[in-house]
């Protein structure tokens, strides 16, 4: 019975093939839509967990209060702050970030603005900065005590004609600030263009180049055995004390790196979210194009209704012609939907990458293509609910003589 | 012995309401029909003939009185009972013939089987045999509109037959036929008559049709004026 019933269905929509291609079309656009969104959603999210993943939990993060971007905040941490944190019980390790924009040039071509970070060369310290950031030495070595005037530079620099026309190599002398520098190894991929742009100097060499000795950041490790968020709210009340500073008023705030990941991944997914909304509009309009639709197609098959209901067919099957129909509507602008969508979604991945926007990677999670489906077909089958409802009620002798 | 009662009408009446008028269609009809009979319900237009095909047909209600099929008074029943009853006992024969262009000839006869719940292969099987035997079994795949009216209303019969009906019900069969086709359609209609025992209702203004039955009953401004027997 449901071969014949998809059969008859198919046919009929095929008979009305502009029509049946509009309502198609008109889902077929808001399933893309959805597609595409959520799956670079599910990929940023992904992306983030992942780094998270690599990070490990056991980390806090202490910043400036003051929300803008590195570099600009006024206030910052001293030497002796960071002694005073480390000093608390259930801080395993602590490392401070300097950081400033600087310029960097090499040779005579045009000079880059970045941001210069001044890390710690304690080998520990520098362990925490990595895990954090994400950076390994991917060529040269690392940054030593003793070094001043020496750098370890980003991916970015590595690869002619992305910041400077030719490539910087190990042992090369660049300037910063007009300062010159040696470089002495490159950090691999992080995956965002800024971080791979990214020049860093030991404590000694930013000193000596910015005449400063404040931190932007700073990062700390808990105890193995200390919950991490109970660490922060316990620094974030004996700093208070130490600065004289009210609760509520502080001019810092400290976070684990979980929370601070999720501030960051709640605004991308907020965005995402409205993004989405924005394309159920067009899923709500789908679904009133198909109920026309099908309106449309039960005035034009009232008699057919009427013969069918006068050789036996009861109400239900009625019902059913009609909810599979719009079903069927549904579901192909799904199927087709999600194959567009995979292919958008694709080439923006592709294009994105071709930008270092490597975070901007679709991810395909096979819930979001079960899901897509389904949802297309239950628009399409819900649609037609009122119209079929309507069908199956007609009288059988008015139906039939219905022209 | 006389044979069972297939259909009987108690003091049938239907009322339509035209917005504040009440226009009576059936005015106390009583008539039975049993086992085996061709008879032809005749009159002209406007005497109430549609009404009364639709209510033997189990496709309306009647306002007043009863309507008896094997027994059971159809009279109260809800649309999806009174379909049932249809696609199991009726067979429907329409003037336009009134098949699913969308759907093949074989595909039409299948139909009420469909609605009746019976196998596919069955279906098929059956489907095959009633074409075969109103000379079609070289039309099975032709949509309706590859066929002619001749072709179309045989399909028809067809169909009418799919689920063994006790009854087949033709609303003016012939009425656009010309008169070679409806000779040969109303030969087909005895046939199933004498030799597979089915009752046969006919409603029609046309005398030609009403001859071949062995009862007529004329029917004007909606009560039954006479019974002429044929024989």
């Amino acid at each position: 019975m449901i071969t014949e019933l998809l059969k008859y269905s198919v046919s009929n929509l095929w008979k009305r093939k502009l029509r049946s291609f509009l309502s198609i079309l008109s889902i077929l656009i808001g399933i893309t839509a959805i597609f595409v969104l959520v799956s670079f959603g599910q990929g940023i999210e992904k992306f983030v967990n992942d780094f998270a993943q690599k990070q490990g939990i056991d980390k806090l993060m202490m910043m400036p209060g003051g929300f803008g971007p590195p570099g600009t905040s006024n206030i910052k941490f001293t030497e002796e702050d960071i002694n005073f944190i480390r000093k608390i019980n259930g801080v395993d390790e602590i490392t401070g970030w300097m950081g400033k924009n600087g310029k960097v040039k090499f040779k005579d071509y045009k000079e880059k603005y970045t941001l210069i970070l001044g890390l710690s060369t304690d080998r520990e310290e520098a362990r925490l900065v990595e895990e954090i950031a994400t950076i390994e030495i991917e060529k040269g070595r690392n940054l030593k005590d003793g070094d001043v005037l020496k750098a370890v530079l980003g991916h970015n620099y590595l690869i002619p004609n992305k910041l400077f026309k030719k490539a910087i190599s190990v042992g090369d002398k660049i300037e910063i600030n007009d300062m010159p520098v040696e470089v002495v190894g490159f950090y691999g991929e992080v995956g965002n263009p800024q971080d791979d742009s990214q020049a860093y100097l030991s404590y000694d060499g930013f000193k000596e180049i910015f005449k400063e000795d404040t931190f932007e950041y700073v990062a700390i490790r808990a105890a193995p055995d200390q919950n991490p968020a109970q660490l922060a709210d316990k620094i974030k009340e004996r700093f208070r004390e130490h600065r004289n500073q009210k609760k509520g008023e502080e001019d810092f705030t400290i976070q684990t790196f979980e929370q601070a990941i999720e501030t960051f991944t709640s605004v991308i997914l907020i965005i995402n979210g409205v993004l989405v909304l924005i394309a159920l509009i067009s899923i709500v309009v789908a679904a009133v194009n198909i109920a026309n639709t099908m309106y449309t197609s039960i005035l034009e098959r009232t008699q057919e209704i009427g013969i069918m209901k006068s050789i036996g067919a009861r109400n239900r099957f009625i019902l059913f012609v009609f909810i599979i129909e719009a079903g069927l509507l549904g579901i192909i602008g799904g199927i087709f939907g999600v194959l567009f969508g995979y292919i958008i979604a694709k080439f923006g991945g592709f294009t994105a990458a071709y930008f270092d926007l490597s975070m901007l990677r679709p991810y395909f999670p096979w819930w979001l293509i079960i899901g897509c489906l389904a949802f297309a077909f239950f628009t399409g089958a819900g649609s037609g609910l009122l119209p079929a409802r309507q069908a199956s009620k007609l009288n059988p002798v008015d139906a039939l003589r219905y022209e | 012995m006389k044979k069972n009662i297939v259909i009987k009408l108690e003091n049938v009446w239907k009322i339509y309401k035209m917005g504040e008028v009440k226009v009576p269609a059936l005015q106390g009809i009583n008539l039975i029909i049993r086992e085996d009979e061709f008879v032809a319900i005749m009159g002209p237009s406007g005497s109430g003939k549609s009404t009364m095909m639709n209510m033997i047909g189990c496709l309306d209600v009647p306002t007043r009185g009863a309507i008896y099929l094997d027994n059971q008074n159809i009279a109260h029943l809800s649309e999806s009972d009174l379909a049932q009853i249809r696609g199991k006992r009726i067979g429907f024969i329409f003037q336009q013939f009134n098949l699913i262009n969308t759907l093949t000839a074989l595909e039409n006869v299948m139909l009420p089987m469909i609605f009746q719940n019976k196998q596919r292969e069955e279906r098929i099987k059956k489907a095959s045999e009633l074409l075969e035997l109103v000379d079609l079994s070289d039309r099975l795949h032709h949509k309706p509109t590859e066929l002619s009216g001749g072709q179309q209303q045989r399909v028809a019969i067809a169909r009418a037959l799919a689920n063994d009906p006790e009854v087949i019900l033709a609303d003016e069969p012939t009425g656009n036929l010309d008169s070679k086709s409806g000779h040969k359609f109303m030969d087909f209609l005895k046939d199933f008559n004498r030799k597979q025992g089915k009752t046969i209702i006919v409603v029609t203004h046309d005398k030609m049709v009403a001859s071949h039955a062995q009862r007529i009953e004329l029917l004007r401004d909606g009560r039954i004026i006479r019974t002429i027997k044929n024989h």
